[in-house]
């Protein structure tokens, strides 16, 4: 493997979800089915879907257009978004992605339902188109992945970090995902995931961490239980929340870091 | 003399009279500690439910023994203690046997297992390592955490410190807890258990009126640190790591006397099978090695062995904690109920 795509299969990794960490939760439209674990032979389902989701997005902007917001049924936009299995792909290969596309979806459904002039309705379905190819383009790289055997399958229950390190990785996958739950207006469970991932996640690790950087854990615990979920429970806009999350993620890697350093430092039990 | 160690004095008084020769320190000093060195090697399998501990220092210990015992194959399921106690009931309803041994970071979650007559006896040479009041037929106490009051001395300055938890409310100190904390809500049972319900919710309920909720305990800490609190209720070591990483940290604690503020709670294992190895296995986890790296890196109290107590907090024969069967501590739900009832949850 050449350094570019050693470096394409890191950085993709990184982002990835699609680990033994990943919870298969009850999703909006229910589970996710077990096709995410063969993406390769799902690919031409799921580029037909895409294709055909930007097509009735396209449909429901040009009824609007043309006949007015109560002509364009602006609520199926999501509705076809849940109708499709890719849906599931990509919220457990690329949750960043998966967050950009419920963003997009509510923002024609909204600009929609306010009445807002097409052109500003056009910005928004162009944003969702890229976010949709983008998705795409993830899931084929994911499906590349998964071929050679270098992405976990991904399961049907957590499994429990086993270290600090671990459970950071796993604190900042579940960030991501309170920001796709959040683009897709699941308000209580968004913090309610904030709530576990602190109470199950960042508290087995604080232990560790504040011996080194009592600022960075009073900074992290801040952010857990009053910034991010005040932000959510203010109605902010996503791209806030996404920012929040941002500045924790760092955050979260730079424990990660501290703790790595540290590992050397750690006296032997025998 | 505090109640428990004239009990404890008492105790040994009489076990020493009825065996001659025997003097009350050398009884005291008798608890046996053994090298990881002394003990026969693992071999075979297990499978170790594994309750949701400190970090990765559980995991550190469990290593370490793979390592040592090449021939050995543990197989870990990791979760919640809780989740972890409910699914070896289950498994047991079900006549599915999954787990040899279950090692929980709470006595309730131990409690509700052995209740449910899953946990096997354990030999007396391993209750022998443990301190006199931490022997059980049935499992084996590994480290213990005392409940305290954090308190901020910039801020109390010279006002009076209660010495009863349940004065605590009565007094013009600012206070800082988390409710909705597993080990708060141990405690809370325990005061439960002592003082009866009634006393139980009217402190609930008058502590409400002053104290500032926080989501965990190191939280509590944190906060009375910052002094945005007089003081705080929360386990020991959180108080002991803030002060690892801030050394000059406003915080000092402090213990109540006899009573659920001061009350001892223990991580522990239960062997679920009689099979030698899993009683080896025990073994290790009280050896002098672990217990002392879970008292230097974890800050708990080792319970085996003579083992110095982390440093910061006083040794258990100068505090006087509740005389308190641990394993009764899981009977949370009463106490949840009571909770509700006060509007503390």
């Amino acid at each position: 493997m050449n350094v570019i795509s050693k470096k394409c299969v890191h950085l993709l990794k990184s982002l990835v979800v699609c680990s033994a960490l990943f919870t298969i939760s009850a999703q909006a439209n229910g589970p996710v089915g077990d096709h995410v674990n063969h993406l390769s032979k799902h690919l031409p389902a799921y580029e037909k879907e895409v294709h055909w989701l930007i097509e009735k997005v396209d449909g429901i902007v040009s009824r609007y257009h043309k006949d007015g917001a109560k002509a364009a049924h602006a609520d199926a936009v999501v509705e076809h978004w849940e109708a499709v299995k890719f849906h599931a792909a990509i919220e457990t290969n690329y949750v960043l992605v998966y967050a950009s596309i419920w963003q997009g979806l509510f923002a024609v459904k909204e600009s929609i339902d306010k009445g807002l002039p097409i052109n500003d309705v056009r910005k928004e379905q162009t944003k969702l188109t890229q976010a949709l190819w983008q998705g795409l383009g993830a899931v084929k790289m994911a499906a590349t992945l998964q071929d050679k055997g270098l992405l976990a399958q991904i399961q049907t229950r957590e499994g429990a970090p086993t270290n600090s390190i671990e459970a950071l990785d796993t604190i900042n996958t579940r960030l991501n995902r309170v920001v796709a739950k959040y683009a897709e207006k699941l308000i209580d469970t968004s913090v309610k995931m904030v709530a576990e991932t602190y109470l199950n996640l960042f508290e087995g690790v604080e232990g560790e961490l504040i011996a080194l950087d009592a600022n960075l854990v009073e900074d992290l615990e801040k952010d857990f239980n009053v910034t991010l979920p005040k932000a959510i429970k203010s109605h902010a806009s996503v791209e806030d929340v996404r920012q929040i999350v941002a500045t924790m993620t760092n955050k979260v890697n730079r424990a990660s870091t501290l703790i790595k350093n540290n590992a050397n430092n750690k006296k032997d039990v025998f | 003399m505090h109640r428990r160690t004239l009990l404890q004095t008492l105790s040994l008084a009489s076990l020493a009279g009825a065996l001659p020769g025997l003097s009350i320190s050398a009884l005291a000093n008798s608890i046996k500690s053994y090298s990881v060195e002394e003990l026969p090697k693992l071999e075979g399998e297990l499978t170790l439910y594994l309750g949701r501990g400190e970090g990765g220092l559980y995991e550190d210990v469990l290593n370490a023994i793979k390592k040592r015992n090449p021939n050995f194959d543990l197989k870990i399921r990791r979760g919640p203690t809780a989740a972890l106690a409910n699914m070896l009931l289950a498994e047991a309803k079900a006549g599915v046997s999954r787990a040899d041994l279950f090692w929980a970071v709470d006595s309730g979650a131990i409690g509700q297992v052995a209740q449910a007559g899953l946990a096997k006896s354990l030999p007396t040479d391993i209750t022998a390592q443990l301190k006199p009041e931490f022997r059980f037929h049935n499992w084996a106490p590994i480290t213990g955490r005392i409940r305290t009051l954090p308190y901020n001395p910039t801020k109390v300055g010279s006002k009076q410190l209660p010495t009863s938890i349940m004065d605590l409310p009565n007094t013009d100190l600012s206070i800082a807890w988390a409710p909705s904390y597993a080990s708060f809500q141990s405690f809370v049972t325990a005061m439960r258990l002592l003082e009866g319900e009634a006393a139980t919710i009217q402190w609930l309920k008058a502590m409400k009126q002053k104290a500032k909720k926080y989501a965990g305990e190191l939280g509590v800490v944190m906060a009375v640190e910052r002094g945005e609190a007089d003081i705080g209720l929360a386990n020991h070591y959180y108080t002991l790591r803030l002060k690892s990483g801030k050394p000059d940290a406003n915080l000092t604690l402090a213990f109540t006397n006899n009573d659920a503020g001061c009350l001892i709670n223990a991580s522990g294992i239960i062997s679920l099978t009689e099979n030698k190895t899993a009683i080896d296995f025990i073994r290790y986890l009280l050896t002098t090695e672990v217990q002392s790296y879970l008292s230097s890196e974890a800050y708990e109290i080792p319970l085996a062995g003579n083992n110095a107590p982390p440093q910061g907090i006083p040794t258990l024969d100068t505090i006087s904690p509740p005389n308190v069967d641990l394993t009764k501590l899981a009977d949370v739900r009463p106490t949840l109920t009571l909770m509700r009832k006060a509007g503390v949850l």
